[in-house]
């Protein structure tokens, strides 16, 4: 074991003696970025945070990027990937389709000396580096905050993700462990959500044609409490009586959150406006691209990393929902977290943007995938 | 003389013998093509590194095609392809260990699961006489949940020895071992198809009646090509194990729709016959190579679907189009017509079909039940589940609201008008692939125009439906005009509109559905949501608009016999492509809907509506291979799945379980549906 430990050091100086007259003469290093289908509000913004990143003004003599994308199929992730490693690649950074289809692949990626960071999801190979946050923090704070909310006693209906993927199942089941410590919590009816808002409102549309709001009392769902806000709305429900909910961080959601009234919201239109919905927000942060590419900057620098990179979980209540102006970095810094519905259109946006470790990157960012103006320090 | 005699025979024999296998000729130039022009982006020089990768990384999907091809041959259809591959994959990744006696026997267990998969399908199909499309999608269904039920989240892990034998070289830097095993494949399919089972698949595949009158064995025929299927899917998820070195659940999934593609690609035509399992493995890789093209020019994801499209299109124009093609003998017929009446000539030759396609005066006019005894009889199992689904839900939930009716009424309307388009196309004998992304298109294009400002939809909606029924149109012309087959088209048309929502939208649909739809579909009047009020006489049109009319009556003709129906003066292409406009328009229709019930356009937003559409249909009674069938069944069809569906969600019941349960009771509402012996 000792003797190992020693020849891997050896042949890491080794590589790094070699690597460095090259870094001398080209200073950029070519880097990959594999995403999966572009076909949503969140790959788009965090492939925009991943841009703006690679352009900030510290980073953009280092890093040569290229983006490319996978669909939703694996097995072409695993041809892309291969395809980057053969082409030169120094780092490539992956969105995961899948936490274990991608070991072979990355094991070779590693032996080749390439380095490879998933975000937001996880590659599940040694070898390989993580950024995400924790899946089981996310279920079991959500799922406190909603039986705390609903008294330990009541009928909950829950929406999952995409079954057979593991941030569905470590979500879900999380929560449920939660849930099954209150003997006086039910949970009466689950549905598929798939993370889209469009499939919870048919799935919620099936349940409460058994289940009417008059049974619920809590809703506990990973995406789709923008949406269960409207329906009970269309229903006629009065915005202090709505179901409290555990649900996503998309910016609809964070400003139904508002209390009732607020003046400052611009451009609020029909359940897209502050409704005082009693709420936790969640997420899968978009900025996890952005960080991943940094942190490979750094590694090829030669600084150390962690292989798991565990983001602290954005949570948002009614008590700390906050809306931004301008939606700078340093604004989000002091606390703000919602963005206004006359900047920000798609209710369905994600807007658990800000992190302390990516001054680069700012509402600006996700949006045009340009880089904060005011970042170099 | 003789000399003579054999200049010609020889020419004659030689494109015989093209013509025969013209299929895998293609086949083989399209790769061949494709592997040209990957040399010629590609930076560096092609090393066995390459070779072994390529061959690896295709040799999935190429096990998965030559199981479909074989299912294909016999005439049928086999949506199980992805979930068995899923199936085996997790069944070795939380089952096998290391060392040679488990790695061995987990390999062969895995044929094994794929051939049961195929015997199961096997028995409904060719022994029970069920459609193919119904029975593998049911089996689909509950394979799934079995796979959830084995494996609820990717993980597991194959023996890293077992991994590299499969993936590695069996000569080093000669042989890669992928290049082995589909070499034993496919001698063990040249090996059938010279056989006594072989000829008897081809002859089923060509024609089943023939094929018994001539004392072939068809029901041992097609049990063992689905036998023999599940086999090779087997073998695929087998080696997909090997190659990602553990276990997905849905894994397998997104592999369906390409295996269909490499077999078009490779020259195997669908309704059977015709075509070959060297071709399909061909088409497979021409697929990975296109891939590896777009990767090397790093095309955008946006047009990759299109580029596909397009191939396929292609690949399938390269079997179907020569010089008798429809498109030579339409513009024949076009500059006939224009000779003959002088340009105005549309309407001239269909009036007289009219007449000839209504039935003759019946003398005696039966009671009303009589005459439909055949209708009824097929739609009458869909009612009955959906009366046993809604006393179910009523004694589990203790009655049935209003708003219950109202709930399945509503999620129901979708199917409902699918059904109508998706439904003709079927009793033509056809199939609509692209529903997914016309109604995707359509509600993407209403929401970007229209930005939720009212009054808008007032000339939007119009546009967004004229687009559906374009969209419909260029269908039904690629189908008559270049005698492509209806799968094959759509199939291409749905990825090629994919591309298009991608590049409009940016990715990232933006908009809102008019307020008008929004009320339409989530206000309630009376507890009544205002659409069903429009729904009823939707209905109701469309009842008799596929019974009453001259058009279903030519509907129903060309599905009986294009043949008879031509010989008695129903203009088949005409038809044809109105069949497929129709579909279009409805889809657009569901589009609309489904912006106004979510009040935004999703990318996907129509991809789990394109089973059901086929599923309800077929519920309903109708007979996949066209001909037969109701509209008024296909609700029924509707009724049934929705109130299922619905029923589970009220439950908390795990997914695996509802896809199981799901499945079977798909199965079942069609066991009684299944063709008599011996027609």
């Amino acid at each position: 074991m000792k003797h190992r430990t020693a020849t891997l050091l050896g042949a890491f100086a080794l590589g790094a003696a070699l690597l460095l007259p090259a870094a001398a003469v080209a200073a950029k290093s070519k880097i990959y970025l594999s995403m999966s289908f572009i076909g949503n509000d969140w790959q788009a913004e965090a492939a925009n945070m991943v841009k703006a990143m690679a352009a900030a003004p510290d980073m953009k003599d280092k890093v040569d990027l290229e983006v490319q994308v996978a669909g939703p199929n694996a097995q072409r992730q695993i041809q892309q990937i291969n395809a980057m490693v053969q082409a030169g690649a120094k780092a490539i950074i992956v969105f995961p389709i899948s936490p274990t289809a991608l070991n072979q692949v990355v094991h070779h990626a590693c032996e080749a000396g390439v380095l490879v960071i998933a975000y937001d999801g996880e590659i599940t190979e040694p070898c390989a580096y993580n950024v995400h946050i924790d899946q089981h923090e996310a279920g079991r704070v959500t799922a406190e905050w909603l039986v705390k909310k609903m008294g330990g006693k009541g009928n909950l209906v829950v929406i999952t993700g995409v079954p057979g993927t593991s941030v569905d199942l470590q979500r879900t089941q999380s929560a449920k462990e939660v849930f099954s410590k209150y003997p006086d919590i039910h949970i009466i009816a689950e549905g598929v959500g798939m993370w889209s808002q469009a499939v919870a409102r048919t799935e919620l549309t099936k349940i409460l044609a058994t289940h009417p709001w008059s049974e619920i009392n809590g809703l506990w769902m990973q995406v789709g409490c923008y949406t269960a806000a409207s329906m009970e709305n269309g229903a006629g429900i009065p915005d202090d009586k709505l179901v409290p909910c555990a649900g996503e961080g998309s910016n609809g959601h964070r400003i139904q959150m508002l209390p009732v009234g607020d003046k400052q919201v611009q451009g609020a239109r029909d359940t897209y406006r502050p409704m005082g919905e009693s709420s936790i927000s969640y997420a899968s942060p978009p900025y996890s691209g952005a960080l991943a590419l940094k942190l490979a900057v750094e590694k090829l620098a030669g600084k150390s990393i962690p292989k798991f990179t565990k983001l602290p979980l954005p949570v948002v209540t009614n008590e700390t929902v906050k809306l931004c102006q301008q939606g700078t970095w340093k604004e989000m810094q002091e606390g703000c977290n919602v963005f206004q519905p006359s900047i920000i259109s798609n209710p369905g946006w994600f807007a658990s943007i800000y992190s302390p470790e990516t001054p680069e990157v700012g509402l600006h960012a996700a949006l045009n995938g340009a880089p904060e103006k005011t970042a170099a320090k | 003389m003789s000399d003579m005699a054999l200049q010609a025979a020889t020419p004659t024999r030689l494109r015989l013998s093209v013509e025969r296998y013209r299929g895998l000729l293609t086949a083989i130039l399209v790769f061949l093509a494709l592997f040209g022009i990957v040399n010629l982006v590609s930076p560096r020089p092609y090393s066995f590194f390459d070779f072994s990768y390529m061959s690896t990384g295709g040799c999935t999907l190429a096990l998965a095609a030559i199981g479909g091809t074989l299912v294909i041959l016999t005439g049928g259809f086999d949506l199980s392809v992805g979930a068995v591959i899923s199936l085996v994959n997790v069944a070795l990744a939380s089952h096998m260990q290391a060392g040679v006696g488990s790695e061995f026997g987990w390999a062969l267990a895995g044929l094994g699961i794929g051939a049961a998969g195929g015997a199961f399908n096997g028995v409904f199909v060719a022994v029970l006489r069920m459609q193919p499309i119904v029975v593998t999608l049911a089996t689909m269904f509950i394979v799934q949940g079995v796979t959830l039920l084995v494996m609820p989240q990717p993980g597991g892990q194959i023996p890293p020895d077992f991994a590299s034998f499969l993936t590695g070289s069996a000569i080093p830097d000669v042989l890669p071992a992928a290049i082995v095993i589909l070499a034993i494949a496919l001698l063990a399919w040249t090996a059938l198809a010279h056989s006594r089972f072989g000829t008897s698949i081809y002859a089923v595949g060509s024609d089943k009646d023939a094929a018994a009158a001539a004392g072939i064995k068809v029901v041992p025929a097609e049990f063992g090509a689905y036998v023999l299927a599940g086999m090779m899917y087997g073998a695929a998820g087998v080696f997909v194990s090997a190659q990602t070195g553990s276990g997905d659940p849905l894994g397998g999934d997104p592999l369906l729709l390409q295996v269909f593609a490499a077999i078009v690609i490779g020259g195997t035509v669908f309704g059977g016959g015709r075509g070959g399992c060297l071709g399909s493995v061909f088409g497979s890789y021409s697929l990975l190579l296109i891939i590896n093209i777009l990767l090397i020019l790093n095309v955008s994801a946006y047009y990759s679907t299109v580029v596909e499209g397009a191939i396929l299109v292609l690949a399938a124009l390269g079997v179907s189009l020569d010089r008798h093609s429809p498109v030579a003998q339409w513009l024949r017929r076009v500059s006939h017509r224009t000779q003959h009446s002088g340009g105005g000539g549309s309407s001239g030759p269909t009036r007289p079909l009219v007449f000839l396609a209504q039935p003759m005066a019946p003398t005696i006019r039966l009671p009303w039940w009589r005459r439909h005894a055949e209708d009824l009889r097929y739609a009458l199992p869909a009612y009955a589940c959906f009366v046993l689904v809604l006393v179910g839900t009523f004694f589990l939930f203790g009655g049935l609201s209003g708003g219950y009716v109202n709930s399945l009424l509503l999620l129901g309307s979708f199917l409902a008008i699918l059904c109508l388009g998706q439904g003709a196309v079927i009793l033509t004998g056809g199939l609509d692939l692209s529903l997914p992304w016309t109604i995707g298109l359509c509600g993407i294009l209403l929401a970007g125009v229209v930005r939720g400002h009212p009054f808008e939809a007032a000339w939007a909606v119009p546009m967004v439906l004229a687009i559906g029924a374009l969209i419909g149109l260029l269908n039904g012309l690629g189908i008559v005009l270049f005698a492509l087959p209806p799968i094959v088209m759509t199939l291409a048309m749905n990825g090629i509109l994919q591309g298009v929502a991608m590049v409009y939208s940016n990715g990232t649909p933006s908009g809102f559905a008019p307020p008008e739809l929004l009320w339409l579909m989530t206000a309630h009047v009376e507890g009544i949501t205002p659409e069903l009020f429009l729904l009823a006489p939707f209905v109701i049109v469309a009842a008799l608009l596929l019974s009453k009319t001259p058009f279903g009556r030519r509907v129903y003709a060309i599905g009986n016999s294009v043949r008879a129906a031509r010989l008695s003066g129903v203009d088949v292409g005409r038809t044809t492509v109105l069949v497929y406009v129709l579909s279009g328009f409805c889809s657009a229709i569901v589009g609309v809907l489904l912006d106004g019930f979510s009040g935004q356009a999703s990318l996907g937003m129509g991809d789990s509506y394109l089973l059901p559409s086929i599923a309800v249909v077929v519920v309903g009674g109708t007979l996949i291979t066209g001909g037969r069938g109701s509209y008024f069944g296909m609700i029924g069809g509707v009724l049934l799945l929705t109130a299922l569906q619905t029923l589970l969600a009220g439950t908390t019941l795990p997914d695996a379980m509802r896809q199981i349960i799901y499945g079977l009771v798909v199965l079942c509402a069609v066991v009684v549906l299944r063709e008599r012996k011996g027609v």
